[in-house]
């Protein structure tokens, strides 16, 4: 946004022969220099035979060829000195843009190194073991031996306490919703008080059979998560490496395996992620899962859990399973839904605590019933995060045999809160690992629950001592097998709590004895204690210093980006002159022929630039080996990306600060100016706030309008009323079709209550409305004509723009409107006697058809199209470009005032098919509305001079980030529609199935992205100089405002780390950021950059080069 | 936002010029107790506001167009007035005062039109992301408080000149008390959406409470800097 300096423009030295003194760019010298030129071109007489439409136009531009080019200098070889010129002027187009791809390959580097840098700090990883424990083989020797040991039947590793076992989850019961609360005028009760008193009383008036205590989840506090660390008893950490990413299903040793082989029988009842966890773990016949992502609705799956248990528990039926699971979610839907506070927390819990009443009634002896939460919830009723609130939930064991104790009298009355007496969560895996005779699952952390096998009286601490001695063994033998697969020494690792180990040992050797028993307990808890303890820093510690680097490389990035852009930036419109640019081309010309080719400068800094990130990578390469000595605890590749990194980046700015004179005023200068710089950073701050993150949509509603009231004024301000008439038109357009595609809502959970999705049928649905089908249909009849309208605008729906805009482009659009309404039919078996795959069969070609005529069919159009435009040569003046044949003849070229713009749009057609035909039917709405968005916004961007500021490529940036939400998307990880793999394809396929779900997911900004050349090239006539340095500049401001916003977003994740709402906020947000600089990055150069050579390359084959 | 500069009147050839207040002390004084009697006002009726915004928002309908058509019919020039506020009044040559009826109906006038705009107004709010489906009673009372501040004074003081029209909704008119009021007023209100989205939970951030506190504060400041700071100066966009 900096004022570009003073700098010498590459006309220059043209024009130093003529006028030595002449100031550049200035309208006067330049006028002064036509006359010379004027007079010059007079004395030219040759003609010269026209061979093809470029001859004929080049011919027309200059009125012949140039008669200077004879005898000047030898390599003629025949052809004119204008041709020579214009080969000369084509090689270094080639040849610059090489150097700018060079340079946008350079920054992409930069921001996946960056990014690459952060993330290898931020996300916590741990990997993912493949071991499992075996029942015949215990870590270490039993202790005791006993009948059966190392068969299921009598107990694996420990003799078994129970035969069978249910397990309830009531989701989110936070601790203090089971303890009685004594009402007063201070604290007065809240509804979720005492209202489920049986599981306190059960454990207080019979201790033999109950115990209830504080059961404390490790964050994220999330249903899934706490599954997962519930039944593997690791540590949850957002990405578990070496897992699935995509699939759900655990792959690691847990609970549910070990008891699948040891051929239990398992029932499970409720919440589906059980099912999508372990997947065909449970009994088809008799298990009943419901989904669980209506938070809305507080009872259907409990009343099919409630339904369905109790038939399962009586007698006559016990013999089908051996554990079942159980889970509610009505509690935690009435918090998400009202809050704690509520009366419908009040009924929930009433209803909770008669189920499991009835629940012990029905039990037999041989039965242990568990009853937990997974975690708790905040004051809202909502949870994900690490607050006290959120962590704390309840456990609750109980058995109809006298089996649990306390190890001292006053542990008989459960805990007061949840401070007191906690527990883990993982202590629930080894524990009933050994309760019900099963080995521990081998990732195991937890330690046995001292109530569970204290004895009735408190006072077994054989058994206690062996079955901490045991645990301690499986968590020994389980850190040992990660050290050697993270290829650490475990010795080395500070704090190893070996010496802890060793001692424990050492204390149980006088086996037998009450007192060593005692000691031993307490020194195998003090080691798992400790090991817990080191693996929490080692999982769950941000690298912060290698957080910082990478937000280091993104800032450097983002200030090389922006002074390339301000380096680059032109300060308005060149005078638009016929006449003048005839003389300036004369006066090329001349020069030329003198032999002043070298006079030919580079349009843009990017040489330089690269050149000084080139110069710094070979310096940092040779700094490399001295850093490396001194610091060699690094991973290698790490380390050389990260040299690289910084060191090119410093030869850039370096190269950059000594190009410059001066520093201008880095403040925007108009008004336009300081909207873009608003615009990007009160959004970029505002990602530091979980509620801008959450209203991002409606954010980029309000910058959006606000940009078209802005230039509704200034066109009011034209002085040309068809200009003006032209101006609010578009204004008001670009407004009301923001505000009609913001109708298109997918709404994500923190929404809620203040947003309805509209995006599928219905909010828990995700298939279309029968009405929704009808957009592809009205898109396809009603898009061609949008674009063709702003083609003829310019007289240039001329060339292909007609074949492949009505009949491709429709055709294709047509192919995905059949496809989806194939698809409705096939989701709502509209045929019920077709054959079930038939459907898919005929939708999955038409698919592929569409993208073939989009990427395959498209590009080859594109890259052979000659321009829009139509050239006849009648003799009367119609309006339109006229130029005239210097033998006389009137010639009207069609299309001519945009023959880079409506050429180019072509490319962005084709794109835009192909993002269309990923969308679902109302995204397939959304998308066309952008569509017509950025053509509104080229036509203000043209009638308002605003093609050079850089407000475009921010409202493009809006745009593309807009649209993602409009196209049924949020900045969560549940938002992505992973089933768009599947529109071209029966199967997924590599690397198809995730480009398909990147078009998805990110089609509006790439459409953005790849529009990016057209604010320039729009309504941009033939040999107009300086349009790769303009496009150049333009993707630069793009770019930088994606840049920008994923530099704040890594900035802000970085910072609040620890924040409650990391993973459900500022994570997703952050990655979605990044993801799409990278994207746009790529789309820059592939599509932008790679389409802008093909377009300059056409057109200047017919026309010349400028 | 960019500071104004200085005319360079490069797109309306008409010059137009700053309006004054009317050349009598009661007219400098009321202008400055204006903005006072309006903020210690809108201070009051706070607590209601935010407690019941329809029916507080209804009620004070009448006392702010009062208080708008009294500070309009004491200090501004109403539209037509032949008093050149720049050149003293010749003794004798018209009658300084205008004549009652004339101005009773400019107020009615400007009144008339200003409600008209109102549903204008509303749907710009509405475009903005303002509810739709809900909430059309507090959209359409929140523009009536703008168009009572920001359009009753602009039609009192410049009618249905379609020239000027274009030069105020250019944004282009010379700033003066009157102008910067109104473009005050607008930007108050487009600030005072921020705060909506932030989950403080408070009472305040309901719909439209912030919009309508936007926009009277924003009239406050628009009418200091306009009247003293910016006076004459032009908003240029580029």
């Amino acid at each position: 946004m900096a004022d570009p300096p003073p700098r010498a423009p590459e006309s220059k030295k043209v024009y130093e022969p003529v006028i030595p003194k002449a100031a550049p760019g200035n309208y006067n010298s330049i006028a002064a220099q036509y006359a010379r030129a004027k007079a010059a071109k007079e004395k030219e007489e040759r003609e010269r035979e026209e061979r093809n439409v470029g001859g004929i136009l080049t011919g027309f531009g200059l009125g012949g060829g140039d008669g200077k080019g004879r005898g000047g200098n030898g390599k003629g070889d025949g052809k004119g000195t204008f041709e020579r010129l214009n080969e000369v002027k084509e090689l270094r187009f080639k040849g610059e843009w090489g150097w700018v791809v060079g340079f946008w390959v350079w920054l992409l580097c930069i921001h996946a190194a960056g990014l690459y840098f952060f993330t290898k700090g931020f996300l916590l990883t741990r990997l993912v073991l493949e071991e499992k424990s075996s029942c015949t083989e215990p870590p270490i020797s039993l202790s005791t031996q006993y009948q059966g040991a190392g068969t299921p039947e009598a107990g694996c590793w420990h003799p078994k306490t129970f035969e069978k076992a249910v397990v309830i989850i009531i989701d989110a019961l936070r601790y203090d919703f089971t303890v009685p609360f004594k009402n007063s005028t201070d604290t007065p009760s809240q509804a979720f008080h005492n209202a489920l008193p049986f599981l306190y009383e059960t454990a207080e008036k019979q201790p033999g059979n109950a115990f209830l205590l504080p059961f404390i989840a490790d964050p994220p506090t999330t249903t899934l998560q706490r599954l997962k660390g519930l039944t593997t008893g690791t540590l949850p950490t957002f990405i578990d490496a070496g897992s699935n990413f995509a699939g759900t299903a655990i792959e690691e040793d847990n609970l549910l395996m070990q008891m699948k082989d040891a051929g239990r029988r398992l029932v499970h009842l409720g919440d589906d992620t059980w099912t999508a966890l372990f997947p065909g773990y449970f009994e088809e016949e008799i298990s009943r899962a419901y989904d669980s992502f209506n938070v809305w609705d507080l009872h259907t799956v409990d009343n099919g859990v409630v339904e369905h248990i109790m038939p399962l528990l009586s007698p006559a039926r016990r013999g089908e399973w051996d554990v079942m699971f159980a889970h509610f979610l009505g509690v935690d839907h009435a918090g998400h839904r009202y809050g704690p506070n509520h009366p419908a927390m009040t009924a929930k819990l009433e209803q909770m605590d008669a189920v499991l009443t009835e629940v012990v009634d029905a039990l037999d002896d041989q039965t242990l019933l568990v009853v937990m939460g997974d975690h708790g919830m905040d004051g809202k009723g909502d949870h994900g995060g690490e607050s006290d609130d959120e962590v704390q939930a309840a456990l609750w064991m109980y058995s109809k045999k006298d089996v649990f104790g306390r190890t001292k009298l006053d542990y008989r009355i459960p805990p007061a809160t949840a401070k007191e007496r906690p527990v883990n969560q993982i202590d629930l895996v080894p524990t009933l690992a050994l309760l019900l005779g099963l080995p521990i699952p081998f990732n195991n952390l937890g330690r046995p629950i001292e109530e569970a096998f204290a004895g009735v009286k408190g006072n077994t601490w054989e058994n206690l001592g062996a079955v901490a001695r045991m645990t301690a063994a499986g968590i020994k033998r389980y850190q040992a097998a990660y050290y050697v697969a993270r290829g650490v020494d475990e010795s080395t690792v500070d704090g190893s709590p070996k010496a802890l180990w060793e001692t424990a040992v050492t204390t149980l050797a006088g086996t037998g004895k009450q007192q060593n028993w005692q000691d031993g307990y307490a020194t195998f808890l003090a080691f798992q204690e400790e090991t817990l303890r080191i693996c929490r820093s080692l999982w769950a510690r941000f690298d912060v210093p290698c957080m910082i680097l990478g937000i280091s490389i993104l800032a450097g990035g983002v200030l090389a980006l922006m002074m390339y852009a301000s380096g680059n930036s032109d300060d308005g419109d060149a005078i638009d002159d016929p006449e003048l640019d005839r003389a300036e081309l004369q006066l090329e010309l001349d020069n030329f022929a003198k032999g002043n080719a070298s006079a030919l400068e580079d349009e843009t800094t990017t040489r330089t630039l690269f050149r000084g990130a080139l110069m710094g990578s070979f310096l940092g390469a040779l700094l490399c080996p001295t850093i490396w000595v001194m610091n060699r605890s690094e991973n290698v590749l790490d380390f050389g990306l990260a040299v690289g990194a910084i060191s090119s980046l410093v030869g850039v700015l370096y190269q950059d600060m000594r190009r410059r004179m001066s520093f201008g005023n880095p403040l925007p200068t108009t008004i336009w100016g300081w909207l873009a710089v608003i615009f990007t950073v009160s959004q970029s701050i505002g990602f530091a706030s979980n509620s801008y993150t959450i209203w991002e949509d409606s954010i980029l509603l309000f910058f959006l309008g606000t940009f078209g009231v802005a230039s509704a004024f200034s066109s009011l301000r034209l002085e040309n009323a068809a200009d003006r008439a032209l101006g609010i038109y578009h204004s008001v357009a670009f407004i009301a079709l923001g505000w009609l595609a913001s109708f298109s809502k997918l709404c994500r959970e923190e929404q809620m209550p203040y947003c309805r999705s509209t995006y599928y049928a219905s909010a828990t649905s995700s298939t279309s409305a029968p009405w929704q089908l009808l957009i592809p249909f009205v898109v396809a009849a009603v898009l061609p004509a949008i674009i063709k309208s702003f083609y003829t605008g310019s007289r240039s729906y001329e060339g292909l723009a007609p074949a492949w805009i009505s009949w491709a482009f429709r055709f294709g659009l047509v192919l995905s409107a059949v496809f989806w309404t194939l698809d409705a039919a096939d989701d709502g078996e509209w045929f019920p006697n077709l054959p079930s795959t038939l459907l898919k069969n005929i939708r999955v070609p038409i698919a592929q058809t569409g993208f073939a005529l989009a990427l395959v069919a498209g590009s080859i159009a594109f890259g052979y199209a000659p321009p829009c435009i139509s050239i006849s040569t009648t003799a009367a003046p119609t309006p339109g470009s006229q130029i005239t044949n210097s033998s006389g003849a009137l010639v009207t070229i069609l299309g001519y005032a945009n023959a880079h713009g409506s050429r180019y749009l072509l490319l962005v057609i084709n794109i835009l098919l192909c993002v269309l035909m990923v969308q679902k039917p109302m995204g397939a709405g959304a998308i066309s509305i952008m569509a017509w968005q950025i053509l509104t916004l080229l036509e203000i961007l043209d009638l308002l001079s605003l093609a050079s500021s850089p407000i475009g490529p921010i409202i493009l940036g809006l745009l593309g980030s807009f649209h993602f939400f409009k196209t049924g998307h949020q900045a969560t990880l549940a938002s992505i529609q992973w089933e768009s793999a599947f529109i071209p394809l029966h199967t997924i396929r590599y690397p198809w199935s995730p480009i398909l779900v990147a078009l998805n997911s990110f089609g509006a900004q790439m459409l953005a992205a790849s529009a990016v050349p057209l604010l320039v090239l729009w309504k941009q006539k033939p040999r107009r100089k300086g349009l790769l340095r303009s496009v150049v500049t333009a993707l630069s401001w793009h770019v930088a405002y994606y840049a920008v916003v994923s530099l704040a977003t890594t900035m802000w994740a970085g910072h609040l780390r620890r924040h409650l709402m990391l993973y459900r906020i500022f994570s997703p947000k952050f990655m979605m950021a990044a993801l799409v600089l990278v994207v746009v990055d790529f789309i820059g150069i592939a599509v932008a950059l790679v389409g802008l050579r093909f377009n300059s390359l056409s057109v200047g084959e017919v026309f010349g080069w400028g | 936002m960019a500071s104004p500069s200085p005319s360079k009147n490069t797109v309306t050839t008409k010059t137009s010029l700053p309006v004054e207040l009317l050349p009598t002390d009661l007219a400098r004084i009321v202008s400055q107790a204006h903005p006072a009697l309006l903020l210690s006002a809108y201070y009051l009726r706070f607590p209601a506001l935010v407690a019941d915004p329809v029916s507080t928002l209804l009620n004070s309908l009448l006392p702010l167009a009062t208080i708008q058509i009294a500070y309009a019919v004491i200090c501004l020039p109403a539209v037509g007035s032949t008093l050149k506020p720049v050149k003293k009044a010749k003794p004798g040559s018209k009658k300084i005062p205008e004549p009652s009826t004339a101005r009773g109906l400019t107020v009615f006038y400007a009144l008339v039109l200003s409600i008209v705009s109102v549903p204008v107004l509303a749907a710009i709010q509405v475009l903005f992301g303002a509810p739709v489906t809900t909430h059309i009673p507090h959209t359409l009372l929140s523009s009536t408080h703008i168009a009572l501040l920001a359009i009753f004074p602009l039609i009192y003081v410049h009618g249905s000149d379609g020239e000027k029209w274009r030069e105020i909704a250019s944004v282009y008119s010379p700033i003066d008390e009157v102008f910067g009021a109104s473009v005050g007023c607008f930007l108050g209100a487009w600030l005072g959406a921020v705060p909506i989205p932030l989950d403080w939970d408070r009472e305040w951030q309901k719909w439209p409470v912030t919009i309508v506190t936007g926009a009277y504060a924003g009239y406050m400041v628009g009418k200091l800097a306009g009247g003293w700071l910016w006076k004459g100066k032009r908003i240029e966009f580029d």
